[in-house]
């Protein structure tokens, strides 16, 4: 009798342990070929640091010859009330451009993925509507635009003329950057204007409120700052006449 | 049946402490394995790993190129102040290159032009145009105008009462000229992307659309003014 139940508690132990070696065995194979291929890729890994390293490096300079150049032009041009004008043109087309930390008042919008719609089952919906999409921002930047908006930011990346905001797979990039949800729409502009363009009745943000997507604002803010473009503008195919 | 109790107990305990200190192994190595893989340049495998180079290394270059043309620059007006010339010249040059960039200036270069025309099956709404301006910028358009009207930072499209409108003044009209200036390769090769790329997804709608490379596309500056009331310029962070 006695032996009898020896003979199963020690069945049972060595069949635990053998499942829990089995999955350890698994989980081992599996991280083994990860190590083996991040052996491989080190290298690449280097490299992608090592221009990453020279792109910081050479931005910073960059940040600071656009400085030198701004007092220079001032030197230059103070005998000279034209060129003055014109050196405070170039300042002024440089913030137009989103070149220079701005500040202001404006709003504030915040569009998040809305994650408890789809545990919901009062409510049958679509996943794919009720998370926010390249196209939903790039709707809100062109009301904005509409509403006389000045300087518009997404997540802290400042819309500039090569701003493009495009999806990848469920990554969102905007300036060649990734960005989540949630997304933070900064805008400086006329608040009322800018207000009354977002909420106005069958305005975008209403068409994704009725998706469910999780909208918050748009938040009146008096003092907003937005961040200046941190990538180069560099053209080589347009010239002038 | 003393000796058989003393037997099960020590038996109990061995099996007792095999367990324990095999359990203790196992965490220890569940952890090591939890561990291996953290941080994101770590996990990314070798097809992204690549195109971060290249992205990097893209980026690396036009900083460096816009960073040699400032200190050109820097080094003129250091050249004027020294020698007293008159700086009048070196800043329209200046000038000239900072309006061409915000589309002050009429430009040309090589480019594409995408028609797009309403037809009984299908209209083409705001929508689509702001998205294709969205899509040649991406494929690094340089400078965009539809039926002639310059699409500049601020330009918006709206369609109020089915009128399609630009910069809230200029009404346009089907069929929908939108010429862009940037490399013809990868403007068309983006636009032109099999089923899910612009000019498919339009078709596919129904639209009446087509795209021409061309050598030389004029696009007219932007005839409006540039005004700023509310946004001022801001701290610099260092």
């Amino acid at each position: 009798m006695k032996k009898k139940q020896i003979a199963i508690t020690l069945g049972i132990v060595c069949f635990i342990l053998t499942i829990a070696i089995a999955i350890q065995l698994k989980t081992i194979r599996n991280t083994n070929t990860t190590i083996s291929q991040s052996l491989a890729d080190n290298a690449l890994r280097d490299e992608v640091l090592k221009w990453k390293e020279k792109y910081d490096v050479t931005y910073k300079e960059l940040a600071s010859s656009e400085k030198e150049l701004d007092s220079i032009r001032k030197e230059a041009t103070r005998n000279d009330t034209t060129s003055q004008a014109k050196q405070e043109e170039i300042k002024q087309n440089n913030m137009l451009l989103g070149m220079t930390n701005v500040q202001g008042s404006g709003i504030e919008i915040v569009l998040k993925d809305n994650l408890t719609a789809s545990n919901d089952p009062l409510l049958t919906l679509n996943p794919s509507n009720v998370i926010v999409h390249n196209i939903d921002l790039i709707e809100v930047i062109n009301a904005l635009k509409n509403a006389g908006a000045e300087a518009i930011s997404v997540n802290g990346q400042r819309v500039v003329p090569t701003t493009s905001i495009t999806c990848v797979g469920n990554v969102i990039k905007i300036n060649g950057q990734k960005i989540g949800s949630p997304f933070v729409i900064r805008a400086i502009g006329n608040q009322e204007l800018l207000y009354g363009s977002l909420v106005i009745p069958g305005g975008y943000l209403n068409i994704l409120k009725d998706a469910h997507v999780v909208v918050e604002g748009p938040n009146k803010v008096d003092h907003i700052n937005i961040e200046k473009y941190d990538g180069v503008i560099n053209f080589k195919y347009i010239k002038s006449r | 049946m003393q000796k058989e109790k003393k037997d099960y107990i020590v038996m109990s305990i061995i099996i007792g402490v095999v367990c324990v200190i095999l359990l203790a192994v196992m965490f220890m190595q569940f952890k090591t394995v939890e561990e291996t893989d953290i941080t994101a340049i770590e996990n990314m495998r070798e097809v992204e790993l690549r195109t971060a180079i290249s992205e990097w290394k893209t980026k690396y270059e036009e900083t460096a190129e816009k960073l040699e043309a400032n200190r050109k620059l820097i080094k003129d007006y250091q050249e004027k102040i020294e020698k007293n010339e008159e700086t009048s010249s070196l800043i329209d040059y200046d000038l000239k290159e900072s309006d061409m960039i915000l589309g002050k200036t009429d430009v040309y270069g090589e480019g594409v032009v995408v028609t797009l025309e309403d037809n009984s099956e299908c209209k083409v709404t705001y929508s689509d145009l702001i998205e294709l301006i969205n899509e040649l910028r991406y494929a690094g358009a340089e400078a965009i105008s539809i039926n002639d009207a310059r699409i500049i930072n601020m330009t918006e499209i709206s369609q109020p009462n089915g009128v399609m409108t630009i910069n809230s003044e200029t009404r346009v009209h089907s069929p929908y000229v939108v010429k862009a200036i940037g490399n013809q390769t990868y403007l068309s090769s983006t636009l032109n992307l099999k089923d899910s790329g612009f000019i498919d997804t339009c078709r596919a709608r129904g639209m009446t659309i087509k795209l021409e490379q061309v050598k030389n596309v004029p696009i007219l500056k932007y005839n409006g003014e540039m005004k700023t009331k509310y946004m001022m310029k801001g701290e610099e962070k260092e």
